[in-house]
């Protein structure tokens, strides 16, 4: 059995190979994914997190402790939809069509995995028909949209409204965030949610799927 | 005092009759000419036309080429997407050095070659023409971490700090090498100031800008000064922990994004180093009113003391109230330093 503090240290300090060779070795000798997930890698990201949001971590660590927990995320996600487990929720996250910068929203996305959520990243330059689709094809409860610019922004308000044409708008909580955005834009283009940053992004979400 | 003499006599810490406006403007300019920004970051006639029209209606005391962060890695051979009214971007999932080796055989592109470089080093010679005894005229670079992203792709570059640091300082090594000689012919057409933009550093925390970016930001304005230039240094995004560093390159201007406060620049920078800024460029320039971006400049001066030049923490969004920027311009035409 190995000592799954070592899971946590290495999804904290980015070792991806550390972090796989945990996870293999725990499932190996029949720790439940489960435990792994929620007892080891979600308090890792959420130090990973709180050392972000304290100035002690900045984006080159939070990607590397974000690709440790991909990693052996990957070998677990697929135990837990055999036997049925449900994530937090399911977020389809994307830059709004016409934007095409996403470090802001690879790091929501990342934290966001690392809280427990399925995330469907639908990449940059992200069309509202898009979101729909992934709305009726995958069944996502929360959509997340970023965009960098004053000039791309109003694509927010346009997927909103195609959102509500294409009649999903009920199914999905919508969360917005991005350097030009406001809570006061968030209010008038109708979005469920907004944050300053990734990590009150995570607690945004826990919140949209729990009402 | 013209606005080039302001700004030229300021620099130098000469008296001046007030203090000197240099907001960033883009796509602000561009729309007070109604041209699509795809011809403003492509044709340097409609950049120029479109800068001095701005320069001119409020008051500015320079004209610049900034259009997108595109221009150099477009002639390296970058996939870039252009847009008919947002400016030029690179194409991520497609960065030209995804594979590492790529770097060995990348030859640096003339400036004068007739790409997208030399369009801005055109600007600077039609500036020149147009407005140079008049205006103060500034050319633009990127910096070595905001470049390296731009080929190497920002998300790879922030993982590669950890993977591969041999190839990071490789890579800004040839990234020095290029924006040199950018600097150079930008200088040569007349450039007053050279702006240079060094985005992606506010990404990195105080270890990685010391140990990598920094070196190399020192290398590049030591080389500008050797050609008798000045450097304009912006960094966007929230620079609090690497003020100090920002503040000790020799830069005759340190231009602060909003995230970052004016007071602590002031007390980690070398002394009589010149501040600009730094006003939210969206929450008060954008959305505000005339009075908030009046009381929001006050205090940066209040911060920034008298070696201040009143600008806005980063560009000026397209849609700003002109009277939220008048507001800003008159500050700095109604105070002395």
């Amino acid at each position: 059995m190995p000592d799954l503090k070592l899971l946590y240290e290495a999804v904290v300090n980015g070792d991806a190979k550390a972090s796989l060779a945990i996870t293999q070795q725990a499932l190996a000798e029949g720790v439940d994914p489960l435990i792994l997930v929620n007892e080891h890698m979600v308090p890792a990201m959420d130090e990973v997190g709180r050392r972000f949001e304290a100035n002690e971590f900045f984006v080159p660590e939070l990607l590397i402790a974000a690709r440790a927990m991909k990693a052996s995320l990957e070998v677990i996600r697929p135990l837990l939809i055999a036997r049925g487990d449900k994530p937090a929720g399911r977020v389809a996250i994307g830059t709004v069509k016409g934007d095409l910068h996403d470090i802001g929203k690879n790091l929501v996305a990342s934290l966001l995995e690392g809280g427990g959520f399925e995330v469907i990243d639908l990449g940059v330059n992200v069309t509202p028909e898009k979101f729909i689709e992934t709305v009726n094809l995958k069944q996502a409860n929360i959509i997340a949209m970023s965009a960098l610019l004053t000039t791309t922004m109003p694509a927010m308000k346009s997927t909103i409204e195609a959102l509500k044409s294409a009649g999903v708008r009920d199914r999905v909580k919508v969360l917005i965030g991005g350097a030009p955005i406001t809570q006061k834009y968030a209010d008038e283009i109708g979005a469920d949610g907004y944050s300053e940053n990734a990590v009150g992004a995570v607690a945004l979400a826990k919140k949209a799927v729990a009402t | 005092m013209n606005s080039r003499e302001r700004v030229l006599a300021h620099l130098a810490g000469k008296p001046v009759d007030r203090l000197p406006l240099m907001p960033i403007t883009m796509m602000f300019a561009c729309q007070q000419i109604g041209a699509r920004y795809r011809d403003y970051c492509t044709d340097y006639r409609v950049l120029v036309e479109a800068q001095i029209r701005v320069a001119e209606t409020f008051g500015f005391d320079y004209v610049n080429t900034m259009s997108d962060p595109a221009r150099e890695a477009a002639d390296c051979g970058a996939p870039v997407e252009f847009f008919d009214h947002q400016p030029v971007a690179l194409v991520e999932d497609r960065a030209l050095l995804a594979d590492k080796s790529t770097l060995a055989r990348l030859k640096i592109p003339d400036p004068l070659g007739g790409g997208r470089m030399h369009n801005g080093i055109q600007a600077i010679s039609l500036f020149k023409e147009r407005v140079g005894s008049e205006k103060l005229v500034e050319g633009w670079i990127e910096g070595p971490i905001a470049e390296g992203a731009d080929l190497r792709g920002i998300n790879t570059l922030m993982t590669d700090f950890f993977d591969d640091p041999a190839f990071v300082k490789d890579l800004f090594a040839f990234v020095i090498e290029l924006e040199l000689r950018f600097a150079r012919e930008q200088i040569r057409a007349g450039a007053d100031l050279i702006g240079m933009g060094d985005a992606a550093a506010s990404l990195v925390g105080p270890h990685f800008y010391e140990e990598f970016v920094w070196p190399y930001e020192k290398q590049l304005v030591d080389g500008i000064h050797a050609m008798g230039g000045r450097v304009r240094l912006h960094i966007c995004g929230n620079t609090r922990r690497i003020l100090k560093g920002m503040g000790s390159l020799g830069c005759a201007v340190v231009d602060l994004d909003s995230l970052a406060p004016l007071h602590e620049a002031r007390q980690q920078a070398a002394p009589g180093q010149i501040l600009l800024g730094n006003m939210n460029p969206v929450t008060v320039l954008r959305n505000g009113t005339p009075d908030l971006v009046t009381a929001a400049a006050a205090q940066c001066h209040r911060e920034a003391g008298p070696r201040f030049i009143v600008g806005a923490g980063c560009e000026v969004p397209r849609d700003t109230p002109p009277e939220n920027l008048r507001a800003l311009c008159e500050y700095a035409h109604q105070h002395a330093p």
